[in-house]
C-alpha cells in the first residue's frame, strides 16, 4: 500500500513540478526523441523521503548537514548510467556515476556540509557520454 | 660613468640650454661693456671659479662665503647698479637689447674734434686747433697752458668761448689729449693771402709753413672751417674731408679697416668666452657632486595591440636608480619620471622586458643608473567573447520556518568579453552577495554582476544590474527540516 503511494506521489511530482522548478539552466542536450533517455525531474532538495524529494529548494541552510541532487528518467530504455557533478564556485568537488535501470528510475546524490561549503554550487547531470542534461544551482549560506 | 659618458648623454635640449644662456650673457656683455656692472659681473664669475676650487679641495669655509657672496650677488647688482641698467634698458630698443652688436660707444678724440669743430663755426666762433706732426713745436709756439685733458667737446668749446682768457690762442691736441691751449703761433709772411683771411689763418697757415703740423682754423667772421698743412690753406666743407685729412695726418687707419675687424674679432672673441663659461657652469651644475636617489615608479604599458589584453605582469612599480647633481636630484619629483614598456610586439602568451635607458623618460640632466627589477613579465591574452549564465550568491541566513524554492534571473545570461585563456575557464557570472537577512515572502530586487578578473568586461548592451524574482514558501510541517 505504502509503495502504491509513493508511486503516485512521484507521478504527480514529476507531472507538476516543471511549473515550480527552482531555478535550474535548460539542458544543453535534450534527448527528446521517442523512447530515448528522458530526464523528466531534477531538484536540489534536503533530503530523499520515500523516494521523493523532500523540501526542494534553492538555498539551503549550512545547518541542516546534508544536501541532495533528486534525478528522475523516464523512459529508460536501456541499462546505462549518469553522472551528477558537483560544483562548487566553478570547482568540481565530487563526481558520481549512478546506474539506472528500464523502465524508468529515480537516483539522487547527497554531500556532506562543512563550514567551508557556503556559497554559490551547481551540479551538472550528465548521461554516460558527458552530455550535460540539467544544470540545477543553489547555495549554501548561514 | 666613464670619461665620456657626460658627452653621450647630452641631449638636444641640453645643448639648447647652453646656447641660450650663453646668448643671454653675451648679450649682457654687450650691453654693459664699458660700465661698471660688467666689470663687476666680471669679478663675480672669479669668485665663482674660486668657489669650485674652494669646494673642490675642500675648503670648506671659503666655499661657504664665496656662495654666500654669490647668492646675494644678483640682488647686489640690482641695486648698486640700477641707474646704469636703467640707462642700459631706456635707452635702446628692443633689437639693440636682443640683437644688433653696436659700435663702441665711446667716441675717439678725432671724432670728437671734428664735431667739435663743426660746431665752432656754426656757431661763428673762432678757434685754432694744432695736431702735430712728428716735428717737435717747442720752438716753433709759445706761451700758452698746459691742460693734458681729455678731449671733449665741452672743453674745445668752452676754450674758444670769447669769455676765456685763452681763446686767441691755439689748442694743441697730442696723442689723443689737449696738451696745451692758449699758444701762441708763428704767422704767416706771405703776402698774397686772400682779404677775408684774419690773423688766425695768418697764424695757421704760418705753422704749417715751418713745421708739418696740420692746424684747422675756424673763422670768427665767416664762420668757414680751414686747414693749414704744408705752408698751404684749403677750405673745408665736409667733415668726411676733415676727418680724412686728419686720419692722413695722424696716421690713423680708415674705420672701415683695422678697427672694424677689431672690434668684430672682440665680439667674437667675447661669444666664445661665453659659451666657455656657460658651458662649464652647465656641466658643473648638471653633472658634478653626482647624488643618488632611488625612487618608486608605476610602469606604463603603451600600444598595446587592440585585440590583446593584459592578463598579469610581474610587477607594476619598479625602483628606479636616478643620478644627477644634487639639486637637479632633489628637484626631481615622481610625477617627472615615466617607465613606459612598448608592447607593440608582444605575443599571447608570456613576455619578458628588460627595462632599459630608452624606457625611462626622465628629467633634463637625471640618468637611470640602475632599475629594480630588470626584467618585468607580462602575460597578454587575444581578447574573446562568451555567453556566461547568471547565478544570484545568496549570504545570511532566512528565517528557518521559510524556504526560498525559486528564483528567476532576468536576464538569466550575459556576454562578457576578456583574454580568452581567462574565459575558457570561466563558466558562470555570480551576482554580488544577496542578503536574506530579512526576507520574510517572495519578492524582486536588482543587483549588480561580479566581474571575477579586473579584464573581463560586460560587452556594449549588456545590463551591470539584473533583476531577481524569488519564490519564498513557508515550510510545511513535512517540510521542516530536522537540523
Amino acid at each position: 500500500m505504502r509503495r502504491k503511494t509513493t508511486a503516485i506521489l512521484f507521478i504527480v511530482t514529476a507531472l507538476l513540478w516543471p511549473a515550480a522548478a527552482p531555478a535550474a539552466d535548460k539542458p544543453a542536450a535534450s534527448p527528446n526523441k521517442p523512447g530515448a533517455l528522458t530526464l523528466t525531474e531534477a531538484v536540489m532538495c534536503e533530503g530523499i523521503e520515500s523516494y521523493a524529494p523532500k523540501t526542494p529548494a534553492v538555498v539551503f541552510s549550512i545547518n541542516i548537514g546534508k544536501v541532495s541532487c533528486y534525478s528522475n528518467f523516464d523512459p529508460v530504455p536501456e541499462k546505462t548510467y549518469i553522472y551528477h557533478r558537483w560544483y562548487f564556485k566553478d570547482r568540481l568537488t565530487t563526481r558520481k556515476r549512478l546506474y539506472l535501470k528500464p523502465p524508468r528510475w529515480a537516483t539522487y546524490t547527497s554531500i556532506q556540509l562543512r563550514e567551508a561549503d557556503r556559497g554559490p554550487w551547481r551540479v551538472e547531470i550528465t548521461d554516460k557520454d558527458g552530455n550535460i542534461l540539467k544544470v540545477l544551482r543553489f547555495s549554501i549560506t548561514d | 660613468m666613464d670619461s665620456y659618458s657626460f658627452l653621450t648623454g647630452l641631449r638636444w635640449q641640453d645643448v639648447l640650454d647652453i646656447a641660450l644662456l650663453s646668448y643671454i650673457l653675451f648679450r649682457l656683455y654687450i650691453l654693459f661693456r664699458g660700465t661698471y656692472v660688467s666689470r663687476v659681473i666680471a669679478g663675480l664669475a672669479v669668485i665663482w671659479c674660486v668657489q669650485e676650487i674652494a669646494q673642490y679641495l675642500g675648503l670648506i669655509v671659503t666655499s661657504w662665503i664665496m656662495q654666500d657672496i654669490i647668492a646675494v650677488a644678483a640682488l647686489i647688482i640690482i641695486i648698486i647698479f640700477r641707474n646704469e641698467i636703467r640707462n642700459v634698458l631706456q635707452a635702446k630698443n628692443l633689437r639693440a637689447i636682443f640683437w644688433s652688436v653696436p659700435d663702441k660707444a665711446v667716441e675717439t678724440p678725432l671724432e670728437v674734434t671734428i664735431e667739435s669743430v663743426f660746431r665752432l663755426a656754426r656757431h661763428k666762433t673762432g678757434a685754432l686747433i694744432v695736431f702735430p706732426g712728428k716735428e717737435d713745436l717747442d720752438d716753433v709756439v709759445r706761451g700758452g697752458v698746459v691742460l693734458n685733458g681729455d678731449v671733449s667737446k665741452e672743453i674745445i668749446t668752452s676754450i674758444f668761448k670769447t669769455e676765456s682768457s685763452v681763446h686767441d690762442g691755439a689748442v694743441i691736441i697730442r696723442q689723443g689729449r689737449v696738451y696745451k691751449m692758449g699758444t701762441i703761433l708763428p704767422l704767416s709772411r706771405q703776402e698774397d693771402l686772400p682779404s677775408h683771411y684774419g690773423t688766425r689763418h695768418r697764424a695757421a697757415l704760418g705753422l704749417a709753413e715751418v713745421s708739418d703740423a696740420l692746424v684747422i682754423v675756424v673763422s670768427e667772421e665767416r664762420g668757414d672751417i680751414s686747414v693749414a698743412q704744408d705752408g698751404k690753406m684749403t677750405d673745408i666743407r665736409d667733415c668726411f674731408v676733415l676727418s680724412g685729412l686728419l686720419e692722413r695726418h695722424l696716421g690713423v687707419l680708415p674705420k672701415a679697416g683695422t678697427e672694424q675687424s677689431e672690434a668684430r674679432m672682440h665680439t667674437m672673441v667675447a661669444a666664445l668666452v661665453s659659451v666657455l663659461f656657460v658651458t662649464v657652469v652647465w656641466f658643473s651644475f648638471s653633472r658634478g657632486f653626482e647624488s643618488i636617489m632611488t625612487m618608486e615608479i608605476p610602469v606604463e604599458f603603451t600600444k598595446r595591440a587592440p585585440r590583446m589584453e593584459i592578463l598579469e605582469t610581474s610587477v607594476n612599480m619598479v625602483n628606479l636608480k636616478l643620478s644627477g647633481s644634487g639639486s637637479l636630484i632633489r628637484a626631481t619629483r615622481p610625477d617627472q619620471v615615466h617607465v613606459k614598456l612598448n608592447l607593440e610586439n608582444a605575443v599571447a602568451g608570456r613576455n619578458t622586458y628588460t627595462i632599459t635607458r630608452e624606457n625611462v623618460s626622465l628629467p633634463p640632466g637625471v640618468f637611470l643608473k640602475e632599475a629594480d627589477p630588470r626584467a618585468i613579465e607580462v602575460s597578454l591574452d587575444a581578447i574573446g567573447q562568451k555567453e556566461l549564465p547568471i547565478q544570484v550568491d545568496w549570504a545570511g541566513h532566512l528565517a528557518d520556518d521559510l524556504v526560498l524554492t525559486q528564483v528567476t534571473v532576468i536576464p538569466d545570461t550575459a556576454k562578457v568579453s576578456g583574454g580568452q585563456r581567462n574565459l575558457k575557464e570561466l563558466v558562470t557570472l555570480y551576482t554580488e552577495k544577496v542578503s536574506l537577512d530579512g526576507i520574510a515572502g517572495s519578492g524582486s530586487q536588482k543587483v549588480n554582476l561580479v566581474m571575477s578578473q579586473a579584464s573581463l568586461k560586460l560587452l556594449p548592451g549588456a545590463k551591470q544590474k539584473v533583476e531577481l524574482h524569488y519564490r519564498i514558501e513557508k515550510r510545511t510541517a513535512e517540510k521542516k527540516t530536522d537540523g
